[in-house]
């Protein structure tokens, strides 16, 4: 649908971009690209300004500096040009109470210029797309959080958008509701469009990202993809385990490898699985485990120290 | 995907005639609940006031009984509530509860696409108000003149200036209570002492000369104008009275408009 040859051939384009409200800075100099077609994933901790970037990506909020591109578009000069490409998921549910899950879809089709039956027809089949059909005529107060979800998804792909903006869709669901709206987004990524993915799960980001930022205090602290933003920032092996009481051996672990504490959790880093597994033997632990340096790994490492400050 | 595929937003008429029709669809779900107090309220008035107290007064005002005099007024408060609970109460809910612009920004719309909607739904709502109500007093034989047919039009222009009125004040205001002191201190006095009640030449003080100023008589003798006849009217120099109107919804429309867009943008 979307072939990579039209131009440009970024979707999104983001150099020294910032945000202030009042005295705070929100988002601090942020520089980011996302091909088209790719999946972007952005973290970042309650507060860093994950949202406000978004909105300003989605057009929906001016920016206070910076050079900012969607779709080779200005968002704010030219931003009913870039809406009218975009599909958005935001950050809790906003829909028109006044209407019911149907006229959701329809008014919403005419905000982009859609009406008539093959458009009513396009509307059933996103209803079906998101599993709600039956609930067409029903009060959008009386769907449950995840078919809230699921018809915000299915507003978003109103326009047959090129690049989707979500933001935390899946924050609050069951696991088999975000299992299925994974399915959704994966079906969506191999259908052409670009993804910006705002989440706290790095399940999500490391399943469907192909591009990870972490954002911090406003700025973007790092940025890989998520395989190489492990690797660039701990050893591949960590040992997990119940650090109350233990500070004698955390000290003698930490002349040896990388030691990170976060609550009552240690977490030991390492190039060698097996000598982890040998000091796993040294201390009645509890609740020990030795696995694989995750992307959650990362996150609190970059990110962990806020809490404590 | 060619260039000639990609998405184009719809023109800014188009964006507008959307977010009217979103009002027009949430309306009509409810259209008796909402038209009827709108409608049977001036009908009260003219009942009671105009046909029961009117009955009490002999004397004549400007050469009309005292209900026909009422006619012109009752039209035009009809416009004026119509209008600005739209604009403050059901945009400020709008805004603050249902979080319905929130979402709508997300769509092509921008934020003046989507106040300049409601604006021209308020208008719509005058209009449609005006002319039923316009309708019940020509059955009390209150219309004396063809011009009623220009009635429509009226009420739509004084509902945008009423409605960018609203706006102007919604975008000012943090506690939805607060409307309060728009209606009695801002809106009743313009009942009073704008001429539905009594001629305005009749206030002491030169007071009258304050109504002047006062955006309901024109207004009122507007409507007074193409329901009683110029004939009727409280000043000769009623003739000017429409051009005010024209005028001040044009400029309070437009105001309310940015001001409603500053208030979103924050
Ligand atoms: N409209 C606003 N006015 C003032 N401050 C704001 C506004 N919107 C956001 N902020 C502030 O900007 C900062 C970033 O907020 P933002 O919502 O972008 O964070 P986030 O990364 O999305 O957080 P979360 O994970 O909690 O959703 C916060 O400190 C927030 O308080
Ligand atoms: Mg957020």
């Amino acid at each position: 649908m979307h072939a990579p040859s039209s131009v440009p051939t970024l979707a999104v384009s983001a150099r020294g971009v910032v945000k202030r409200f009042g005295e705070l800075t929100a988002v601090n100099e942020v520089e980011i690209e996302i091909p088209r077609g790719v999946c972007y994933g952005l973290l970042g901790p309650n507060g860093a300004g994950k949202t406000t970037l978004s909105k300003m990506i989605a057009a929906v909020l001016p920016r206070d500096g910076g050079e900012l591109k969607v779709l080779g578009l200005d968002p704010w000069t030219e931003q009913s040009e870039v809406k009218a490409r975009l599909g958005v998921v935001m950050q809790g549910d906003v829909f028109d109470e006044d209407l019911d899950v149907g006229r959701n879809l329809e008014i919403y089709g005419r905000f982009y210029g859609l009406s008539g039956p093959a458009f009513r027809e396009k509307v059933q089949g996103l209803l079906k797309f998101v599993s709600l059909e039956g609930r067409e005529r029903g009060p959008v107060q009386a769907l449950s959080g995840g078919m809230r979800r699921r018809l915000m998804i299915a507003r978003a792909l109103i326009n047959d958008p090129e690049v989707l903006i979500l933001d935390e869709p899946t924050t609050g669901l069951d696991p088999q509701v975000r299992h299925a709206i994974w399915g959704t987004l994966r079906q969506l990524k191999q259908r052409g469009l670009s993804i910006l993915l705002t989440t706290h799960y790095m399940e999500e980001a490391a399943q469907l990202a192909d591009r990870i930022g972490i954002l911090f205090k406003g700025k973007l602290i790092a940025e890989d993809t998520p395989e190489k933003l492990i690797a660039a920032h701990l050893p591949p092996w960590v040992l997990e385990f119940d650090a109350q009481g233990q500070e004698a051996l955390l000290e003698e672990f930490a002349q040896a490898a990388s030691v990170e504490r976060h609550g009552d959790r240690a977490f030991v880093f390492h190039a060698v699985e097996d000598t982890l597994r040998r000091w796993i033997a040294k201390g009645a632990f509890r609740t020990a485990l030795v696995r694989p340096a995750s992307l959650e790994d990362v996150f609190l490492k970059l990110t962990g120290r806020t809490l404590d400050e | 995907m060619s260039d000639a595929a990609v998405r184009r937003a719809p023109g800014r008429i188009v964006r507008v005639l959307a977010v009217w029709y979103r009002h027009w669809r949430v309306y009509s779900n409810t259209f008796v609940a909402n038209a009827t107090p709108a409608v049977l309220e001036p009908t009260f008035l003219l009942v009671a006031v105009g046909l029961g107290l009117g009955r009490f007064i002999h004397q004549e005002f400007n050469g009309l009984e005292y209900s026909s005099f009422m006619a012109a007024g009752v039209l035009g408060s009809t416009c004026m509530y119509t209008a600005s609970f739209e604009s403050t109460y059901g945009a400020f809910i709008r805004l603050r509860y249902q979080k319905a612009y929130e979402g709508m920004l997300a769509t092509p719309l921008t934020r003046a696409d989507i106040f300049a909607g409601e604006l021209l739904w308020c208008g719509s709502k005058g209009l449609l108000f005006s002319t039923i109500v316009c309708l019940v007093l020509a059955l009390f034989g209150k219309v004396h003149t063809p011009w009623a047919v220009l009635v429509p039009a009226i009420g739509f222009f004084t509902s945008l200036l009423f409605g960018g009125l609203g706006f102007c004040v919604t975008s000012c205001v943090q506690n939805i209570n607060h409307f309060q002191f728009y209606f009695t201190i801002g809106l009743t006095p313009l009942i009073l002492f704008s001429g539905l009640m009594f001629p305005v030449q009749d206030l002491p003080y030169g007071l009258e000369y304050v109504a002047y100023a006062l955006p309901m008589f024109h207004v009122i003798e507007t409507f007074r104008l193409v329901v009683s006849g110029p004939a009727h009217s409280s000043v000769p120099w009623a003739w000017a009275c429409p051009f005010v109107v024209l005028g001040l919804a044009g400029a309070f429309g437009t105001l309310g408009v940015r001001r409603m867009v500053g208030r979103l943008k924050a």
